[in-house]
């Protein structure tokens, strides 16, 4: 309700274009957490697989005149199978290693996008991309349509013996072997899921800028996708939900501050962290 | 049902099982004993698949178990407990449990995406809490529990594989004399469901009264086997306790 009644109350332009942003960011941190929150997997790679989505979609619309929903299927599979690429080498890795990996994945994806100019045009970005949806209104109830349902679907799953799996790998892989899980398979399933839904993210991101460049992918936004999931609260449902909205707006309504906004923003999450380990989600179990 | 044959383990030049032979017959408990660093641990690590074995054989009714993955023994019907208590500390008694039953799940994925839910095997995992004495309680946080009880979960978890194998290593370490009584009185009726027992432990009583046969280990290698009555009886084992000067 309050999703469908948003676009009214913020009615500029700019405002609304936040509100599409935050759709999308919605679905990274909700990807994320599947990873990171119920499967214990610290994954500082997710900026790749939302990468590969944008690209992989904008190259097949741009270059091989494809339509937009022919190819953001195949760009969300195309990560999807990434995701299971890194998977084969992370599930060797735990904890601080794994982190380390998958940041490495991130920087190497940042610079093939940089580099491989013949196919991502480099720096120089592409442009001229059109949204899948005409106008701001409609492009934001279709990624908050989406992600919804991704929300309900992963509701679902977490709900169901599958999520008993992947809680039981994050506490003790050991132990979830013993009773029959095969660890390395469970956490490549949360890989390749979480990666597709990021490159599904991903697929609208281009149409709504307009431009294509691979600065948007920086490893920078693997933390703050980071943030979101922490902020809002890990191996939760709506604590990533909330952490995305949160922290899409804060940095807008913030920039009144001008120099100061950034550090507003450093200094609200350290206390987040600090006082809130549970994330803005268990303020709202306490309380019951 | 479970046959090793000069099995052997080392670490780092340090031979902590060598050359066991042992052989667990169907619906017995089977005891495990020997003193500390006897190698009674990494021996139920060798047979659970935590640990590979340098060299020997391994067979579990008939199929061989070398190179097989821990996660792949519990599906043919091993299941273990842990010397150190490896519970899900963050989940609920019930989450602990109904994870237990995960190769027991035969629903496909997508139906878990539309309908989500996890009641199919909740009865059994509440039967399994009642079963040893947490059926109050399977709302807490297994972390949260006394250390006793998180041994009886840990039991419970195990039990929901419905392993034909099921190997506990000390599980009478940290319990007061209560507690024991009521582990032997459960060990007793799994036993009686049919489910073999190899039980790893120090607690005489357990091992006295319970066991149909005992295995004795010293520095890795096998010392003895034979009936509670005859081990006790026997002076080598006797003597790997209590210090050669008792043996005389």
């Amino acid at each position: 309700m309050l999703v469908a009644a948003a676009p009214w109350l913020i009615t500029t332009p700019y405002w609304r274009g936040i509100l599409v942003l935050c759709a999308m960011n919605v679905l990274l941190a909700l990807s994320l957490n599947l990873v990171m929150g119920y499967t214990g997997q610290l994954n500082l790679g997710q900026s790749a697989f939302y990468a590969i989505g944008a690209y992989v979609s904008t190259i097949l619309i741009k270059a091989y005149h494809w339509n937009f929903w022919l190819a953001a299927p195949a760009a969300i599979i195309a990560a999807g199978f990434l995701g299971l690429a890194l998977a084969a080498f992370a599930v060797r890795l735990r904890g601080h290693y794994l982190a380390i990996a998958s940041l490495g994945f991130a920087v190497i994806t940042y610079q093939v996008l940089v580099n491989w100019e013949s196919v991502t045009e480099g720096v120089r970005g592409i442009y001229g991309i059109l949204p899948p949806v005409g106008n701001t209104l409609g492009l934001f109830y279709l990624i908050a349509g989406i992600a919804l349902l991704v929300y309900l679907a992963m509701d679902n799953l977490v709900r169901s013996p599958v999520g008993d799996t992947l809680r039981a790998i994050r506490e003790d892989e050991i132990s979830a072997a013993a009773l029959g899980v095969n660890g390395a398979l469970w956490k490549a399933f949360a890989f390749g899921v979480g990666a597709a839904i990021a490159g599904l993210a991903g697929c609208f991101y281009p149409g709504f800028v307009g431009t294509l460049v691979p600065d948007a992918f920086n490893i920078v936004e693997s933390f703050t996708m980071l943030a979101m999931v922490i902020v809002g609260g890990m191996g939760t449902m709506p604590g990533p939900v909330i952490g995305a909205i949160v922290l899409t707006f804060l940095p807008e309504l913030l920039r009144g501050f001008g120099e100061l906004r950034l550090m507003i923003y450093g200094v609200a999450l350290t206390l987040v962290v600090l006082f809130l380990p549970g994330g803005i989600a268990s303020c709202f179990k306490r309380a019951r | 049902m479970l046959q090793a044959r000069a099995l052997s383990k080392s670490f780092g030049g340090v031979r902590a099982v060598h050359e066991v032979t042992l052989a667990v017959p169907e619906k017995m408990i089977y005891a495990l004993i020997g003193p500390n660093g006897a190698g009674k641990s990494t021996l139920l690590n060798l047979l659970s698949g935590i640990y590979q074995p340098d060299a020997g054989e391994l067979t579990f009714r008939g199929e061989n178990l070398i190179g097989l993955p821990a996660y792949r023994r519990a599906r043919l019907g091993i299941a273990r407990t842990f010397q150190k208590i490896r519970l899900f500390k963050q989940l609920s008694l019930l989450e602990n449990v109904r994870a237990g039953f995960h190769i027991h799940q035969d629903a496909p994925l997508w139906r878990y995406l539309v309908r989500g839910g996890s009641d199919r095997y909740d009865a059994e995992a509440r039967e399994l809490l009642q079963f040893v004495g947490l059926g109050e309680r399977m709302h807490e946080r297994a972390g949260a529990l006394a250390y006793g009880q998180q041994r009886m979960l840990e039991i419970a978890r195990a039990l929901a594989t419905r392993p034909r194998l099921f190997m506990l290593d000390e599980p009478a370490a940290g319990l007061n004399a209560a507690e024991v009584d009521f582990l032997l009185q459960r060990l007793v009726d799994v036993s009686r469901r049919g489910i073999t027992l190899l039980v790893v432990e120090h607690n005489m009583d357990l091992v006295m009264n319970v066991a149909q046969r005992v295995f004795v280990m010293d520095h890795g290698v096998p010392l003895y086997e034979g009936t509670p009555r005859e081990v006790q009886a026997n002076r080598a084992v006797v003597a790997a306790y209590l210090g050669g000067e008792f043996a005389a």
